[in-house]
């Protein structure tokens, strides 16, 4: 692994003020399940590594009054793969978390570190886009709130800028009548997704008010079938509105091919796990309404 | 780059250490310390050969710098049953059979351990969902859940 400065900031001043200092020259080390597999394949090389897992106060993962939940920085994928309220309100990103078969990665990584990776396979993003999150990001100058979609930029790029960090994600209480659900489609369970697949559906007196389509590794980012959501929006949903709405989401992906996948394969299955989200998904919200 | 005297608490034995900040809690356990129970076969994070217990957690030494746990409590391999009788872990996978090779069984055995502390009752359903970022090429995994069904019931009755 090649030399580095390793800082070790107690504050969440003392971070960004490094981080704002150093620039592009740091890197943060949170839970390290990317970051350090990396250092030592010389794919990520950095002068200075500024761990925040020392910052106090970031580890937790709670309710917010009444209006949801939110998680730190440096809260653990096991901590909310076990959290009751995670499971019970929000079985979309439990769901997301559950399948991920490394228990170590689970007990070492964390939610925000996998979001700040940016990969557009990330299972875990792809729940936090159904459920709408909200990031907490602190720089140099102060605090800013973003909606996670707005944070993906790119393939690997965040909206993050220098000197910021997340410091926490803001998870929205779901509305009456929400139901949600989570699928992928993977080579074997301890590979990353080929395509998956996480579904909001909001109903008030049988009809869909609103409905919510992320997709994971069909695109540069993970992203939302906005077109297909609102086709479902304000409808009843019958077996072939779904079915409809599956196709149309699938048209909105934009896949590669590569090892794990054609594009091809990725379109056609993006198609039937959307619908079987949405039937899912469905079914669970006509159980809360 | 800096070096540095760290002091690691492993096994209950604390040691005093050079490091520098870009050595792996693996390499330092293999290196310097020579633990060389604990292995490294993937050293990317992936097939689970290097787990260690820091605070009690399961936690892959080749995605650790070492930097990063100094002054936490470290539990490796060698440190679970110190002398004899074995760990009932240890004892239950010379027992039923669950090693071949060898090289997978101490991650194995640590995350096992991490599991069972957890979970004193499992079905083996949920041992194999907790064994499922360990990888083993040899056994094909039916008597290493043998295993671990075998020392959680030892652990039971009270055997440590």
């Amino acid at each position: 692994m090649k030399p580095f400065e390793y800082l070790e900031p107690s504050t969440v001043k003392e971070a960004t003020q490094l981080l704002s200092d150093y620039g592009e020259k740091a890197q943060v080390l949170a839970g390290g399940v990317h970051l350090v597999p990396k250092m030592r394949k010389g794919e990520i090389e950095m002068e200075y590594l500024v761990n925040i897992q020392r910052i106090p106060g970031l580890d937790y993962v709670e309710p917010e009054g009444k209006q949801g939940l939110k998680f730190g920085a440096m809260c653990k994928l096991r901590s909310m793969e076990i959290s009751r309220t995670i499971q019970n309100d929000y079985p979309v990103l439990y769901e997301a978390i559950h399948q991920i078969t490394s228990v170590q990665a689970k007990y070492m990584g964390t939610a925000v570190g996998n979001l700040c990776v940016a990969t557009p396979a990330s299972d875990v993003a792809t729940a936090l886009f159904a459920l709408g999150a909200e990031l907490n990001i602190a720089g140099a100058h102060g605090e800013r709130v973003e909606p996670v979609e707005k944070f993906y930029l790119g393939y690997h790029r965040t909206s993050l800028k220098r000197g910021e960090i997340v410091l926490g994600v803001f998870l929205p209480k779901l509305p009456q009548g929400t139901g949600t659900s989570f699928l992928n489609l993977v080579r074997t369970h301890s590979d990353i997704a080929k395509i998956s697949v996480a579904v909001a559906v909001t109903l008030k007196d049988g009809i869909c008010r609103e409905a919510r389509i992320a997709i994971g590794a069909a695109a540069p980012t993970v992203f939302r079938a906005a077109k297909a959501e609102l086709e479902l929006k304000d409808q009843k949903l019958t077996p072939q509105l779904i079915n409809q709405a599956a196709g149309t989401a699938a048209g909105e992906t934009r896949p590669i091919s590569d090892l794990r996948s054609s594009a091809e394969y990725r379109k056609k299955t993006a198609k039937v796990l959307v619908r079987r989200g949405l039937e899912k998904a469905l079914e669970r919200a006509r159980a809360q309404a | 780059m800096k070096r540095e005297i760290a002091t690691f608490k492993i096994n209950g034995w604390s040691y005093e250490v050079i490091i520098t900040p870009n050595m792996t809690l693996s390499e330092l356990l293999r290196g310097p310390l020579d633990m060389t129970g604990t292995k490294h076969a993937c050293e990317v994070g992936q097939c689970g050969s290097c787990t260690v217990l820091v605070d009690g957690k399961p936690m892959l030494s080749c995605s650790t710098l070492a930097i990063a746990v100094r002054d936490k409590e470290i539990l490796t391999i060698e440190g679970l049953s110190q002398g004899a009788p074995l760990h009932p872990l240890q004892q239950a996978f010379l027992d039923t059979g669950a090693i071949q090779c060898g090289f997978c069984t101490p991650g194995m055995i640590m995350m096992a351990k991490a599991f069972l502390d957890e979970n004193p009752n499992p079905t083996r359903q949920e041992v194999k969902e907790g064994l499922g970022g360990n990888l083993c090429r040899c056994t094909g995994y039916v008597k290493i859940v043998d295993a671990v069904m075998a020392a959680a019931e030892t652990m039971r009755k009270g055997g440590k």
